[in-house]
């Protein structure tokens, strides 16, 4: 108990903000941590905001004793995701793992710690969710204090269930993976499955799409959620615990968690070393043969260079491909079976028909490719190897430029694909399907240009763990959120507009709005890239 | 298992995919006292084994004691009287010297006062102290190492297990380092320690082993593989014959 505290205690420590604040004599870290700091608020404000507001519009409608099972619902959702996405490079494959293996420590200490690392580091996420819903229930029901605090008591484990499923499911990818030569590539396609199960979950794309008949959507999004409490368990305890005070709820809840945790961790403690030394060491390869070697310039010599790094990498193909994937599986999906059979599914009785959202095809392909840019993470990920460029005769505008091409190699290709089974699948005229196609390239260069300038500007080379710039970067935050409300609204402005003016004539006026867009943030890093020479 | 054995590395394998075989059949016996140097090519073994031995890399063929205890069965005996310097340690980089040298005594459960003596004895020895409250990302690479260094030698272990360590050393650390390892010797510490730098492994290892391909294709004690030729010579002759 004593070590689980004191590694516990040290990885903490060792990854705080504070700790680095307080003993940094650097101006510029000391900059970034307030931004950090700032972007932090702004986010929680966000969450506080849409789940106090989600909660009044349950209440509302008089949907009381779906509120703890939305809570639930929340919760395990992210704490399920977080945990999954994370689990390579957190609780496996981590950098300091010689040095911490070397130390008297049991593989089991090393396991659980990393994992409730984990559940510490993401506990205040949780918690905001929680609390906000708290608040927009006691408006409307005034819980005793003794049901308050339940609530709250029992957020506290509500996480650790599906955060230990997501963690066993890591765990088995990489046991999984570890058997084969591919490694990597079998635990990108493992992660993938699991990616793109979460992400099908029903309600998650109603919620995506609903801007109507408020009282039918919510009535439909209790059931979602009363459904997914009657298939995950500990949702049901949950929302007993809370509306009857079900003791046995309560002791089901805890005991479970509890329990799950003591076997997930027996059973990861037993391969642990086995997956991580599999992980981390690659057998040299057959001897290599010189063969003819090609000439490149510079720019795409650097656009190969970032492939080869997000190949690399599970942690950076999973999620910077994620959107690519998704994109390309709707677009399938759509051709096969019809643009107006799945808006039927999707909007499922709202008053949207195919015709409507057809204009919005563009932003929607885009919300799935532009969801991430690997140029607002590449020029962080150079990280202790920025030496290599810094020394190289490589003006700072070609290795930019170089980030910029394998962005646009990454993402247009998907982005054609998925526009045009979508197009095919809505039966769209030559004419727009051409000038979406035009549409959706001029977003890809969008999304690549602002979230270069994302990349360049909140720069970061100090990471330890390619985790913190990837996932909890500043300029991944920073391009990733405002773009996806940007797009969810463009959505619904285009379907707003469409009933308004000519389909043709909109798609114009966007793709004239996107060009000087994108024009703009080109130009923006070519400014940052000859101020950094 | 004889009483001054404080390593012994016995019929040790390690197959990566493909069944390559990065050792193979890996035997070798560290007494107390000894400085043994662990020799051969980039890509030859050494750091597998080495990790095999602290603790770090899972291996399913032959075993490794220290003091007595195996590795695979009672890895926290072995952990307690080792300590390890890896050849690029990966420390908690936003810690500051001092956060991570308690975090290690602690670990090793010593109390406050033989920590502040050891930190302090060993920090000023290696001229580092005054850098001890900066955070380890701010350190250079040698003073990364010395770190590493002093977090190693806090908790007098009986095996000092090191895979390069004067790599990034200034000269004045190396010679305080090397003169370190004579001391600990003389109190009956055992050492084995990976290098390339054949001129030091000479001067300072009284046995050392060579490793080609995962094999050992020589060892013994220094006088018996160089009789009266430099190790440099020797090394040569033994990596082209065999």
């Amino acid at each position: 108990m004593k070590s689980n505290l004191l590694l516990l205690r040290t990885l903490l420590l060792s990854t705080s903000s504070r700790n680095i604040y307080k003993h940094t004599t650097d101006k510029k870290v000391k900059k970034r941590i307030r931004l950090g700091y700032f972007g932090m608020f702004c986010l929680y404000a966000m969450i506080i905001g849409y789940s106090i507001s989600m909660c009044v519009g349950y209440g509302a409608y008089g949907l009381l004793d779906a509120i703890p099972v939305m809570c639930a619902t929340v919760i395990s959702f992210l704490a399920f995701l977080f945990t999954f996405l994370r689990t390579n490079g957190y609780l496996f494959n981590f950098r300091e793992y010689d040095m911490l293996m070397s130390l008297p420590f049991e593989v089991r200490t090393v396991a659980g710690c990393k994992f409730m690392y984990m559940y510490v580091k993401n506990l205040p996420w949780y918690l905001s969710v929680s609390i906000s819903m708290l608040a927009g229930y006691a408006i409307f029901v005034h819980p005793s204090v003794f049901t308050a605090l339940l609530w709250i008591l029992l957020s506290f484990l509500l996480p650790i269930i599906p955060m230990l499923g997501a963690a066993l499911l890591g765990f088995l990818i990489a046991r999984i993976s570890t058997g084969f030569q591919k490694t990597n590539l079998i635990q990108v396609i493992l992660s993938f499955v699991i990616i793109i199960l979460s992400f099908s979950l029903r309600y998650i794309i109603e919620a995506l799409f609903r801007d109507d008949k408020v009282e039918q959507t919510l009535q439909s999004m209790s059931e979602a959620t009363e459904k997914a409490g009657r298939i995950y368990l500990p949702i049901r305890w949950f929302q007993n615990a809370i509306v009857h005070t079900g003791i046995s709820d309560i002791c089901l809840l805890t005991g479970l968690s509890l329990m799950l945790f003591v076997v997930v961790f027996f059973i990861v403690g037993r391969s642990y070393r086995n997956i991580n030394s599999s992980l981390k060491n690659h057998a040299a390869s057959k001897a290599y043969k010189m063969s003819g070697q090609k000439k490149h310039s510079q720019v795409q010599a650097i656009a190969f260079k970032e492939f080869k790094r997000m190949t690399g990498s599970t942690v950076y193909i999973t999620n910077i491909t994620v959107g690519e994937l998704l994109a390309t599986l709707l677009g399938i999906v759509v051709l096969i079976v019809g643009f107006d059979k799945i808006v039927a599914t999707i909007t499922n009785g709202a008053p949207l028909d195919a015709a409507m959202l057809r204009p919005a095809i563009p932003f929607i392909v885009y919300f799935c490719i532009g969801m991430m840019s690997s140029c607002a993470c590449s020029p962080s990920l150079e990280g202790k190897n920025y030496w290599i460029v810094q020394s190289l005769p490589i003006r700072k505008k070609t290795l930019y430029q170089g980030k910029m091409l394998f962005n646009m190699y990454l993402t247009v290709p998907f982005m054609a694909i998925s526009t045009i089974c979508i197009c095919i699948g809505a039966k769209a005229s030559a004419l727009e399907l051409l000038l979406d196609l035009i549409l959706g390239l001029l977003l890809c260069a969008f999304s690549t240009a602002w979230g270069c300038v994302c990349g360049i500007r909140h720069m970061r080379l100090d990471w330890t763990n390619e985790v913190e710039v990837i996932k909890q970067g500043a300029a991944t935050a920073i391009y990733m959120l405002p773009n996806m409300f940007v797009v969810m609204g463009l959505v619904v402005l285009m379907v707003f507009l469409g009933t308004k003016m000519n389909h043709t004539l909109l798609t114009l006026i966007f793709i004239v709005i996107t060009f000087v867009l994108a024009a703009l943030s080109y130009l923006r890093v070519m400014a940052l890239a000859k101020k950094e020479e | 298992m004889n009483e001054t054995e404080m390593l012994k590395i016995s019929h040790y394998s390690k197959t990566y995919g493909e069944g390559k075989k990065a050792a193979d059949d890996v035997s070798l016996t560290v007494m107390s006292g000894d400085i043994y140097g662990f020799i051969g090519h980039n890509g030859a073994g050494k750091s597998t084994t080495i990790r095999a031995v602290v603790g770090v890399l899972d291996f399913t063929e032959g075993d490794i004691f220290i003091d007595g205890h195996s590795v695979k069965t009672e890895p926290m005996a072995c952990k307690r009287v080792t300590a390890y310097i890896p050849d690029n340690p990966d420390l908690y980089e936003n810690l500051t010297g001092i956060q991570y040298l308690n975090f290690i005594a602690d670990v090793f459960d010593i109390d406050e006062q033989t920590r502040q003596e050891r930190i302090k004895e060993y920090a000023d020895l290696f001229e580092i102290t005054q850098a001890l409250g900066d955070l380890i990302s701010s350190y250079s690479h040698g003073m990364k190492q010395k770190v590493a260094i002093i977090s190693a030698l806090i908790h007098n272990p009986k095996l000092l297990v090191l895979d390069e360590p004067f790599v990034g050393l200034d000269p004045k650390a190396t010679f305080t380092l090397k003169e370190l390892m004579r001391k600990m010797c003389s109190r009956g510490t055992a050492v084995f320690f990976s290098t390339h730098v054949l001129d030091v492994a000479e001067k300072l290892c009284n046995k050392v082993a060579i490793i080609k391909q995962g094999r050992i294709i020589d060892s013994g004690t220094m006088e018996e593989m160089t009789e009266g030729h430099s190790l440099e010579e020797v090394f040569l002759e033994v990596e082209n014959e065999k």
